[in-house]
């Protein structure tokens, strides 16, 4: 299991955890990361990654994408 | 009895266009209640008697944003009669999660699916009908954008707001079930029967809102508890996270049986422009490219923004314009002028020995002089010719020799044009209500306060509608075509440095243009604490109205150097930052910035019409703005400027010298507390200090009062503090107006203005008194102050920030507690 923050552009993996307060958790689970569901990252900043999980894309900070593991 | 239609869905869902299309233009825009989440209304088109609710887009029914809160409230408690859910066809997995959580409610409920042409374009197919057998509610293939199936949508709802309500078909697993049935039993029961199952659901959850809500007995929620923690054990894992899951796994089902998708994996063309887009070595270049395009679009010379806004200017609130026949005009005035006053010996020679002393405008005047242009010379002569004289190169008798002085009864030297007679001449509004007012037989009064008063006021603020429209229609493009959401990622790393989040950027940007708008755009901001904060600091950077002082600064002491105008922007933006670090370490901004999470729409070509009332809602705020507050405080100033004492006796008069009228002893009585800014304490002093006051109506005002010759009093030093304090201090009424509105509250108001008014204090004293050790007024307990301001602002600036660590030590305790209980 690595962080979804560090998986790298391009790459594809399968969301096996997902952790932090409640509250984001939940949020993450709203948008559509939870696990078992495939995601792919599109670009990388510094971190700061653009994935596409269940068709759409999302932006999500380092902090919150060193959260999911896949 | 009037049917009401709540419209929920997904952020970028197509909401707003659907929206649009429901209502045309009958809406009502407002605010729910006790929040900054802006409320939709309108009456649907065709029917009357049917409102429809805009509720803000929501990924779920949990409680953990204000949108959230705020679109299940309304569902809850004012139960509208139906639903319409959008959902987007081209992410119906995703978007059904929130449809999932919405036939719970016990409300009749349609689905339109939204972006059909493009999920048919991709060559994927959806099952309508066997989707709206497993839902066991209507579903309407439509495309907002287009147009298509809109009104099928709108006649469905209103047939099902009559109709029964909608049942949820999908059940949880057994004992997900056997919880749930134990809920309704003990808590639930006597609501009525379509709302028990979606508040069991919630109290499975143990969602805090519903609990506090409903108030269950101690005894029955320890039992209910139990049930909840079977549960949790069974399926090993939290009971939200069970529904989530289940909810997915049901939506899942349901997908394989009505979509079926053309080609899997591929990546979709906003992909790849995304990797282009977003890349991290070419996405700052290209964001940089594309500001640097709008802001040359609205601003540059030639460009519609500038030549709209000099028309609005000089053209509808000046003497008026040319409908045609312009240039024959304006070729006649050269000739005119070439004639009778350029080919004048004496009068090029004295400008040109201007030019040699370096006497600034000269240069401007001598180079219109050489082209023969009257349209390049008047500008300029009009600004510089008093400095011009006071220097003892007077070219003014020169010019009242060819071209007359009314009020000096001089007749001119041939027949100047005239521009009424050279094709269609539109004469201004000023014009035309001046000559009204003479019809009338108004008096200086009458004729003053709404001259001088309100039109040249609300005149000189809403000149600038046009640039900015144009400026906002770039940006609401933008927005619409999906790059915006794109920016505040790019910016994101950047901004986090210092304590504001990517999405603060777009309100800075927008407030380049206005303030009032920007100010606005702070509402894309979840967190409080962030936005409060880009609400404080957008009004650092210098908004269109603030040009002209830099201008007039540059051009009056810098010989119009551009670096001025750069140093303006470089304050801004080092204003921004250090207040990010600064109050981020106060007790009220503590803690880290919300995380960044964020939908980023498809990228798609806009409609005209989505993208120009985007522009409109801005440009009107800025409007209604000047037709109130300004008004109002134009008249205010006004009053004080020509009412004053003459010869000791009080009284008006519409020729008050500024130094005698009301405003002038005001200005008088504390003009001291601008003085360690250099302001001065002579004559220069109050008009510095009536310029700042007149700078609160509006910025350009400044300018009206503080001419160029007033500077001849300032020291550059002196002149350049009261261009930083001009700029950071306390905005315009218009923008204090929109603080007010988007704080909500007139505490944090009066903060955020203190705020700025101290800041900008602050760095004008420094600036000033520091800068005095290499000229000759250096202050010595002036420059002390100034040292120990600075000491005080690094400290800020630097000190440790030990909530960050208080934060720390409490999420620590709080873990040893957790822990503690789950041990016992």
């Amino acid at each position: 299991m690595i962080p979804l923050s560090v998986l790298g552009d391009g790459n594809e993996g399968i969301i096996k955890k997902i952790g932090g307060k409640p509250e984001v958790k939940k949020h993450l689970e709203d948008l559509g990361f939870i696990v078992g569901e495939a995601v792919a990252v599109i670009t990388e900043q510094n971190g700061n990654i653009i994935v596409k999980v269940k068709e759409a894309r999302i932006a999500i900070s380092r902090e919150m994408a060193s959260k999911i593991y896949v | 009895m009037s049917i009401r239609i709540a419209l929920a869905g997904n952020p970028n869902s197509g909401k707003t266009t659907l929206f649009n299309a429901f209502t045309g233009s009958n809406q009502y825009v407002g605010n729910w209640p006790g929040v900054t989440v802006e409320k939709k209304e309108g009456k649907l088109k065709r029917h009357s008697d049917v409102i429809v609710t805009d509720l803000p887009g929501i990924y779920s029914l949990s409680p953990y944003t204000i949108e959230e809160i705020v679109a299940r409230d309304y569902l809850i408690d004012e139960k509208p009669d139906a639903i319409i859910n959008i959902v987007d066809g081209t992410n119906l997995e995703r978007n059904l999660y929130l449809t999932t959580q919405i036939v719970e409610l016990g409300i009749p409920v349609v689905v339109a699916i939204n972006m059909m042409d493009v999920v048919k374009k991709r060559g994927d197919k959806i099952d309508v009908a066997e989707l709206s057998r497993q839902l066991a509610c209507p579903v309407v293939e439509i495309s907002a954008l287009k147009g298509t199936g809109v009104d099928t949508v709108a006649d469905m709802a209103v047939e099902a707001a009559n109709g029964k309500p909608t049942v949820p078909q999908h059940s949880f697993s057994g004992t997900v079930e056997h919880a749930l049935a134990h809920i309704e039993e003990a808590v639930v029961h006597d609501m009525p029967a379509e709302q028990q199952r979606w508040y069991a659901i919630k109290i499975f959850e143990e969602d805090e809102k519903v609990l506090e809500r409903l108030n269950i007995a101690p005894d029955v929620m320890a039992h209910i508890k139990e049930d909840i923690a079977s549960a949790e054990a069974e399926m090993d894992d939290d009971a939200e996270s069970i529904i989530t899951n289940e909810r997915y796994i049901y939506i899942s089902s349901m997908i394989q049986s009505c979509y079926k998708k053309a080609n899997k994996g591929q990546l979709s063309t906003s992909d790849k422009i995304d990797k282009v887009v977003t890349n991290r070595f070419l996405g700052l270049p290209i964001f940089a490219l594309i500001m640097f395009l709008v802001y040359s679009i609205s601003m540059s010379g030639a460009a519609l923004g500038t030549g709209l806004t000099d028309w609005a200017n000089d053209g509808l609130f000046g003497d008026g314009w040319h409908l045609a026949g312009k240039s024959e005009y304006e070729e006649a005035m050269d000739t005119y002028a070439k004639e009778y006053l350029f080919s004048n010996v004496e009068f090029k020679e004295t400008i040109e020995e201007a030019v040699a002393a370096e006497v600034p405008g000269a240069e401007d005047i001598l180079g219109a002089v050489e082209d023969g242009s009257w349209g390049d010379f008047e500008e300029p002569y009009e600004f510089f010719a008093d400095s011009l004289a006071e220097q003892g190169y007077d070219i003014s008798e020169y010019v009242t020799y060819a071209m007359g002085d009314e009020e000096e009864g001089i007749e001119p030297a041939g027949e100047v044009p005239e521009p009424e007679n050279y094709g269609t001449w539109v004469p201004g509004i000023p014009v035309l209500i001046g000559n009204l007012l003479e019809k009338m037989g108004a008096n200086e009064f009458v004729t003053g306060l709404i001259l001088d008063g309100i039109v040249a006021g609300v005149g000189a603020v809403l000149g600038f509608v046009p640039q900015m429209l144009v400026l906002f229609l770039c940006l609401a493009f933008l927005e619409s075509c999906g790059y915006m959401a794109r920016v505040a990622f790019i910016m994101d790393r950047i901004f986090r440095k210092f304590g504001l989040s990517g999405k603060s950027f777009i309100p800075v940007l927008v407030g380049t243009g206005c303030g009032v708008p920007g100010i606005m755009a702070s509402r894309t901001i979840e967190n409080e604490r962030d936005r409060r904060m880009t609400i404080m600091t957008t009004t650092f950077i210098p908004c269109g109205a603030k040009l002209p002082i830099i201008t007039m600064i540059a051009v009056a002491l810098f010989h119009g150097s551009s670096l001025v105008a750069t140093s303006a922007y470089f304050v801004g933006i080092a204003a921004i930052v250090c207040s990010g670090i600064i109050l981020k370490k106060t007790k009220m901004f503590a803690g880290d910035p919300a995380p960044f999470v964020m939908e980023l729409p498809s990228y798609h070509l806009p409609t005209v019409g989505t993208v120009l009332r985007s522009m409109w809602e801005r440009g009107w705020s800025f409007i209604k703005k000047a037709g109130t507050i300004i008004l109002i405080s134009s008249i205010v100033v006004w009053l004080g400027s020509v009412f004053g004492y003459i010869d000791g006796q009080f009284g008006f008069s519409p020729d008050m010298e500024l130094e005698n009228s009301v405003l002038g002893m005001l200005a008088n009585g504390i003009k001291f507390i601008f003085a360690p800014l250099g302001f001065g304490t002579g004559v220069e002093g109050i008009k510095a200090t009536i310029a700042t006051i007149m700078g609160l109506v509006a910025k350009e005002e400044v300018v009206g009062v503080f001419g160029v010759l007033d500077f001849a009093g300032l020291t550059k030093l002196a002149a350049y503090s009261f261009l930083l304090f001009n700029l950071l201090c306390a905005p315009c009424f218009a923008a204090i107006g929109a603080i007010k509105r988007e704080m909500n509250s007139a505490k944090w108001t009066w903060f955020a203005i203190a705020y700025q008014c101290v800041l900008a204090y602050a760095v004008a004293l420094c600036v000033y008194q520091i800068g005095s050790i290499f000229t000759e007024e250096m202050n010595v307990i002036g420059l002390i102050f100034a040292i120990l301001v600075l000491v005080g602002f690094f400290y800020l600036l630097f000190r440790k920030n030990k909530y960050d660590e208080n934060h720390l030590t409490v999420a620590v305790k709080k873990t040893k507690k957790q822990m503690a209980n789950v041990s016992e």
